[in-house]
């Protein structure tokens, strides 16, 4: 036994050692964000004003919405490439339910419902039909724009209700109303994952599929549960989008969000094989995405080298990730 | 033993986290000699093996070939020596075709960097032929059966010109004419002067092939001759032991009604399986690897679907296709090979241990922190788990320790029925004792109890019944005073089976 004790000691010995290094890889996204925050107000005194600030909160709000939803299905060890394709169908859909019943609300159900329902799609692709959520998702993301162009006819619609763009363009105290809802969003996925047995789940499923099924875990529900879900947060981040301008583009809108939205869970420190990652690293990888777009417009770099930057911070921060 | 060996491994010891796993053994193998390595699971076989194969690298202790010391320091350099090493687990590429496997990182090229197929072929074409082995070396491997992959295992090991070919188990996937067909071959490579090393728990293949033999028991050699002047008898009796202090878990207490009724369950991988288990019952399973226990507990735990026959828990028929509705129905498996299929290594100790049994921490449908500690704190010290901090990842632990958190997460489920598939595996001696000590008690309490294990006295050890599987049928049951290790191994191995079932 007294063997045993040795081993015991010297683990404990070992942590207090690799503290620093643990204390780097849990909160490495927090730090980064601090650095680039600091960074950006000495480089430009204009990045601190407050309107400033609004703004980059107000710009990162759709993505960072669709994030948390991505956030979850990479933890579930999956991932979804339709989101920017499903926004879009979901908008052209909602427009016109909008148009044909004159109500807001029967608009901002019918996106939350296409988005849950293509969500809800992917979900079953996944867990019954056992195709990986790559292929699934890819699938998806070609048949929901298509559907969207024949819809609109390859152009955009607009709302015809006066009220509805009050959902976006409006504002509470200082904030915008899709940055109150991005928080809200977050605060849920946040709950749902971490005060819940649903995010028990998913953590679980995401690090060991068997031994999650061999736990008596529904796994098949629990993705299915996970697509529904982010399916659901990308109808919430259609409606934004689509009372924002009063139009959608059956062609443009939501393209390449599904790519930014995966940065920002990445930059926040989730694994890509699931398991292991945290809400609020996306939070903070979001708001980096955020800040990095802001400075490069601040600064004058030109737009068609602002993708590199992006793609050089998205490579750097799995680098460091790395190092475990 | 002659004076003059080909292979010579000397005094070699070898530890593992602290636990001596080789304590001094010594090999000798003879040039053209078939030599058995022999001893239970857990004897040091493999490890030593594997010290040879330049896989592990030994404490002490030297290997000689040909009188000449050489070093093993990575397989590679084990190959360059002329030795291959057969595993139980082929290492073929199934989507290859049969040349490519053979030459498989050793290619024949020209000049240009062009591959010779014609040329791999015709060499292919040759070994396999001298083997008496009709394939095309142009087919799919996939497409082969699994005694020709075995053959074009040792067709490589000729080609590498092997001095000396280990084969660890070969015959466990291959029928009754397969394995003639290896021992005719095995034959007549001893006469062109190979050695071989086989590692078989099937006695009887032994004793008609081999030359010499080398036992090993918990790490050490405990005998070693020549094949001609023993008989299987005594050989088994050397591999058991006699002074192994293993003393039974007494344990008498009155068995309550039937839990578990099994009836004439039958997939591919087992089949006709009849049984009964009782409240406070604790029975056995035991067998040699691939007789298809493992396969049988998972289909009535849901987790394997394809299979027949009715399972009736407390008197109830039940379908169950999913481990939840195990659950459901009061069953719960502590399954083998812990870390594939028990823990999740990025969740903490407490929340692996919570994790079958959410419902009981859960208050208007949000986990409660607290409650988990405090169940932890319980189980801590019920089950003696050493673990300062329960919120690190439990692959931190232990492996005594880990198994330990996985019998408290079902222990938390509360099941009336609990499965253990090989719960000792990996665990060193003082937790081994503790977790039979566990499962123990926990039949006192009333709860019915199957164990599954590949190690003969574990399960004559604690169990009040014993069956012992081979190839997916059971094959003999005993009570546990009936039983003794010698007439467990020859129904494991299927040299004996009972004609009429019982029960």
């Amino acid at each position: 036994m007294a063997n045993v004790d040795v081993k015991e000691y010297q683990r404990e010995t070992h942590t207090t050692k690799s503290r620093l290094s643990w204390l780097w890889s849990e909160y490495s996204v927090i730090i980064a964000f601090i650095i680039l925050f600091i960074g950006s107000s000495i480089l430009n005194p204009r990045f601190l004003d407050m309107n400033n600030q609004l703004n980059i909160l107000m710009q990162v709000s759709i993505i960072g919405i669709i994030a948390m939803g991505m956030t979850v299905v990479m933890l579930s060890g999956g991932i979804d490439l339709s989101v920017g394709s499903v926004l879009a169908l979901a908008g052209v859909i909602s427009v016109l339910a909008l148009n044909a019943s004159g109500s807001i609300l029967v608009g901002v159900f019918t996106a939350l419902l296409v988005g849950s329902f293509a969500g809800f799609l992917n979900g079953l692709m996944v867990a019954k039909g056992r195709i990986a959520s790559f292929i699934a998702t890819l699938g998806m993301m070609a048949g929901a724009r298509s559907i969207a162009l024949y819809i609109a006819n390859g152009g955009s619609v607009s709302g015809e209700v006066s009220g509805f763009t009050m959902i976006a363009n409006s504002d509470l105290w200082i904030f915008d109303v899709p940055v109150l809802i991005f928080f809200a969003m977050t605060a849920l996925v946040f709950v749902l994952m971490h005060k819940t047995r649903f995010g028990r789940y998913v953590y679980a499923l995401g690090s060991n599929e068997k031994a999650a099924l061999l736990s008596a875990i529904r796994v098949d529900r629990m993705k299915i549960g996970v697509y529904t879900l982010i399916g659901t947060l990308v109808g919430v981040a259609a409606v934004i989008e689509t009372s924002r301008l009063n139009s959608i583009s059956s062609s443009s809108s939501g393209s390449q969000y599904e790519l930014d939205a995966i940065a920002a869970v990445i930059i926040g420190g989730t694994r890509m094989t699931g398991g292991r990652g945290k809400i609020i690293g996306t939070l903070f990888g979001v708001l980096i995405l955020g800040i990095l777009n802001n400075m490069m417009n601040l600064t004058n770099v030109s737009p068609h080298l602002q993708g590199f930057v992006k793609g050089l911070i998205i490579i750097i921060a799995v680098v460091f990730q790395k190092r475990e | 033993m002659t004076s003059n060996p080909f292979i010579t491994m000397q005094e070699i010891k070898k530890s593992f986290n602290g636990v001596p796993v080789l304590k001094g053994v010594t090999l000798q193998v003879e040039q053209g000699e078939i030599h058995a390595l022999l001893g239970e699971n857990g004897a040091g076989k493999s490890t030593l093996m594997n010290i040879l194969g330049g896989v592990h690298q030994p404490d002490s202790g030297a290997i000689y070939i040909n009188g000449e010391e050489v070093k093993m320091l990575n397989p590679r350099v084990s190959q360059e020596h002329g030795i291959s090493f057969i595993h139980q687990e082929l290492n073929m590429v199934s989507d290859l075709r049969v040349y490519e496997n053979m030459f498989l990182g050793s290619e024949l090229r020209n000049k240009f960097g062009f591959l010779k197929v014609e040329e791999m072929c015709r060499q292919t074409h040759e070994i396999l032929s001298k083997l008496g082995v009709d394939i095309d070396p142009k087919e799919y491997v996939r497409n082969l059966a699994t005694s020709y992959k075995q053959l074009i295992e040792i067709s490589k090991a000729l080609l590498h010109k092997s001095r000396l070919i280990i084969m660890d188990e070969p015959t466990t996937s291959l029928a009754e004419h397969e394995v003639n067909r290896l021992f005719g071959l095995m034959k007549n490579l001893k006469n062109s002067g190979v050695s071989i090393i086989y590692i078989s728990h099937k006695l009887k293949e032994i004793k008609e092939v081999c030359d010499g033999y080398t036992v090993l028991r918990d790490g050490e050699l405990v005998r070693t001759g020549s094949m001609e002047h023993e008989d299987i008898e005594t050989i088994t009796k050397t591999m058991v032991g006699k002074a192994i202090s293993q003393e039974r878990f007494l344990h008498e207490h009155p068995f309550g009604p039937v839990v578990l009724d099994v009836n004439g369950l039958t997939s591919n991988a087992f089949k006709d399986i009849n049984f009964a288990v009782r409240k406070g019952e604790i029975v056995g399973f035991t067998g040699l690897a691939g007789d298809g226990r493992t396969e049988l507990f998972e289909s009535l735990f849901g987790y394997r679907k394809k299979y027949t026959g009715e399972v009736k828990i407390n008197g109830q028929v039940v379908k169950i296709d999913h481990p939840r509705k195990a659950l459901k129905a009061g069953m719960g498996l502590v399954p083998r090979d812990r870390k594939e299929n028990a823990i999740i290594k990025d969740l903490s100790v407490l929340h692996n241990m919570s994790l079958s049994s959410m419902g009981n921490f859960e208050k208007g449908g949000f986990i409660q922190d607290k409650e988990e500690r405090t169940k932890f704190q319980f189980y801590k010290e019920a089950l003696n788990i050493k673990v300062h901090n329960p919120r690190i990842a439990i692959d931190k632990l232990s492996g005594g320790n880990q198994q330990k958190v996985i019998i408290a997460k079902w222990l938390e489920a509360e099941t009336e029925l609990l499965i253990f598939d090989n719960p000792t595996q990996g665990i060193d001696v003082g937790a081994k004792q503790e977790i039979y000590q566990q499962i123990v008690e926990l039949a006192k309490l009333g709860k019915a109890v199957i164990i599954l294990s590949s190690e003969a006295p574990e399960v004559m050890r604690i169990c009040h019944n014993i069956n012992v599987m081979f190839h997916g049928e059971i094959t003999a049951r005993f009570t546990a005073d009936e039983a003794n290790e010698e007439e467990i191994m020859n129904y494991a191995t299927g040299s004996k089976r009972e004609v009429a079932q019982i029960g």
